[in-house]
């Protein structure tokens, strides 16, 4: 038996339970709109223990053998007690989980993230984090050209300084990440397992993701990454407790390979439908691994 | 000197400074003062912001955290609508400066969180049973409930010590699991049938852990 958890909405929790489905798995679905109303007694020990029940389904907690956990907005009320107990499950239960929450929090501070990737042996750009104005200018001053992003996980645009330089007395209310501008071509690679997806994005934009917002285009091409990369990335997943992960790289013309950021709960659809890569149907594999006689 | 990170309204913060020479407080509003400057790899000493004045990460020895999470409600002087953005960023930036000091830090940061939320139950369960302790059911239910009854039995642990009047079987297996945590000041509870019930920072320390937590938080740090 798989869960899934996550808005019905949501493009990567509908593909996945759309796959899921057509290959005739048997699953469980908690979409955020049933989780007031969820029913669930848990006991949480070294196994949990217990059931939970939507309007139809009433399943127990040792049946779970594949956990898919993409939760929306928390709800308050009792909502926010029935995420409690699934986040417990997805914390504890001896299935396939992607991803187990604790391993996600790392991206909820990307400067503390960036410290666990370079200690992983990647290269990582030159970073400061400030809210003096004086030192932000100085590491302009010295890098020529930087970028400037969120230090959470709250999403924000990445974008870059030149010679902007009346900006920067902005720092001073509140921290800023700056880092030195690499000149190459971005790549997002999507780890499932010990599999891996790679995608060269080319934009003219500082942030692809947003590139219609400045009526820019992007292209995305499915790429081969050297397989010595694709293993060290798996390993970078794995070490940071994940199982499905998205990483956001760039690789220079000298084929210096920079890391950015490991997301722990990637929108893997944006990717798959400009590239026609099966990141859908490998995160079925992983979560249908658990399954006897699959 | 020793740095609390605490609220400005938390007594506990306040009456810990005082037991402390040289203890000053970082609050929500010290981390979006000018004048913090972190930059990993720099042969420079990293920068804070404490009490509204900047101090250098090499004259701090030790960091005691009294909070898991950085408020909205904290930023009243900034507009309504960035409070909840400007409370993220300063949490993520304090994960990330109690991570990366080379001052001894009460607690450190796990699995990217602090305080108590670097210490939930599915950290704590597992590790009890590595550490060979049976653990109190957590159960968690849509159902009505009545209240147990409990028996608590509590242990304080700072470092290698432990206080309270508990049997020694307790406060072997408060030290094991502190250990097993990496945990340098705990609250550890058990119940009437020594199975663990809980772990927490968050109880404010009794006189004896407050003067071992002063000690460990001002020793001068190794080169």
């Amino acid at each position: 038996m798989i869960l899934i958890w996550g808005p019905s909405d949501d493009p990567p929790v509908e593909r996945t339970v759309s796959i899921l489905r057509a290959r005739g798995i048997d699953l469980v679905h908690v979409d955020e709109s049933v989780l007031a109303t969820l029913r669930y007694d848990v006991t949480l020990g070294a196994t949990p223990t217990g059931w939970i029940e939507t309007s139809d389904r009433k399943v127990r907690v040792d049946e779970l053998t594949g956990i898919y956990v993409r939760p929306g907005e928390l709800l308050p009320g009792p909502a926010r007690t029935a995420s409690t107990a699934l986040l417990g499950i997805a914390s504890c239960a001896p299935a396939i989980v992607v991803n187990r929450p604790s391993a996600g929090r790392s991206n909820w501070s990307k400067p503390f993230q960036l410290r666990l990737i370079a200690a992983a042996g990647f290269t990582v750009p030159d970073t400061l984090v400030t809210t003096d104005p004086a030192a932000a200018h100085a590491f302009l001053a010295e890098h020529k050209r930087v970028v400037y992003k969120s230090v959470s996980g709250v999403r924000s645009i990445v974008a870059t300084l030149s010679a902007d330089t009346d900006r920067l007395h902005a720092v001073g209310t509140g921290p800023v990440q700056f880092q030195r501008w690499i000149d190459g071509g971005d790549v997002r690679v999507h780890v499932v397992g010990d599999r891996w997806f790679a995608t060269a994005i080319d934009s003219v934009v500082d942030d692809y993701r947003y590139a219609s917002r400045d009526g820019a285009d992007v292209a995305m091409a499915a790429m081969e990454i050297p397989n010595e990369l694709g293993k060290r990335l798996v390993g970078l997943t794995q070490r940071m407790g994940l199982l499905v992960s998205g990483i956001d790289l760039r690789v220079t013309e000298n084929n210096e390979w920079f890391c950015f950021e490991v997301n722990p709960s990637p929108g893997f659809t944006f990717y798959e439908d400009a590239t026609g890569q099966p990141i859908a149907e490998a995160i079925a594999d992983l979560l249908a691994r658990g399954l006897p006689n699959v | 000197m020793i740095v609390v990170i605490g609220s400005r309204h938390d007594s506990v913060a306040a009456a810990l400074i005082d037991a402390w020479p040289d203890a000053a407080l970082c609050s929500a509003e010290d981390l979006t003062q000018p004048g913090w400057v972190w930059r990993p790899d720099s042969p420079l000493s990293p920068r804070w912001v404490i009490n509204s004045e900047v101090v250098d990460d090499k004259d701090i020895t030790g960091v005691f955290v009294r909070r898991s999470a950085v408020y909205p409600e904290e930023f009243l002087s900034t507009h309504p609508d960035d409070r909840s953005y400007l409370a993220a960023e300063a949490h993520a930036f304090l994960i990330f400066v109690l991570a990366a000091t080379r001052a001894v830090v009460v607690n450190p940061v796990a699995d990217g969180a602090l305080g108590e939320e670097a210490i939930r139950p599915e950290r704590w369960i597992p590790a009890a049973g590595e550490a060979g302790l049976s653990v109190s059911p957590l159960r968690l239910t849509s159902r009505r409930r009545r209240p147990r009854q409990l028996h608590p039995i509590v242990v304080e642990v700072v470092g290698d010590e432990a206080f309270g009047s508990a049997p020694v079987r307790s406060t072997a297996a408060a030290l094991r699991m502190a250990r097993q945590l990496d945990l340098l000041w705990a609250t550890v509870v058990f119940d009437g049938r020594h199975r663990l019930l809980t772990i927490t920072s968050a109880r404010p320390p009794g006189t004896e852990a407050v003067g071992a937590l002063g000690r460990l938080l001002a020793a001068p740090l190794r080169a």
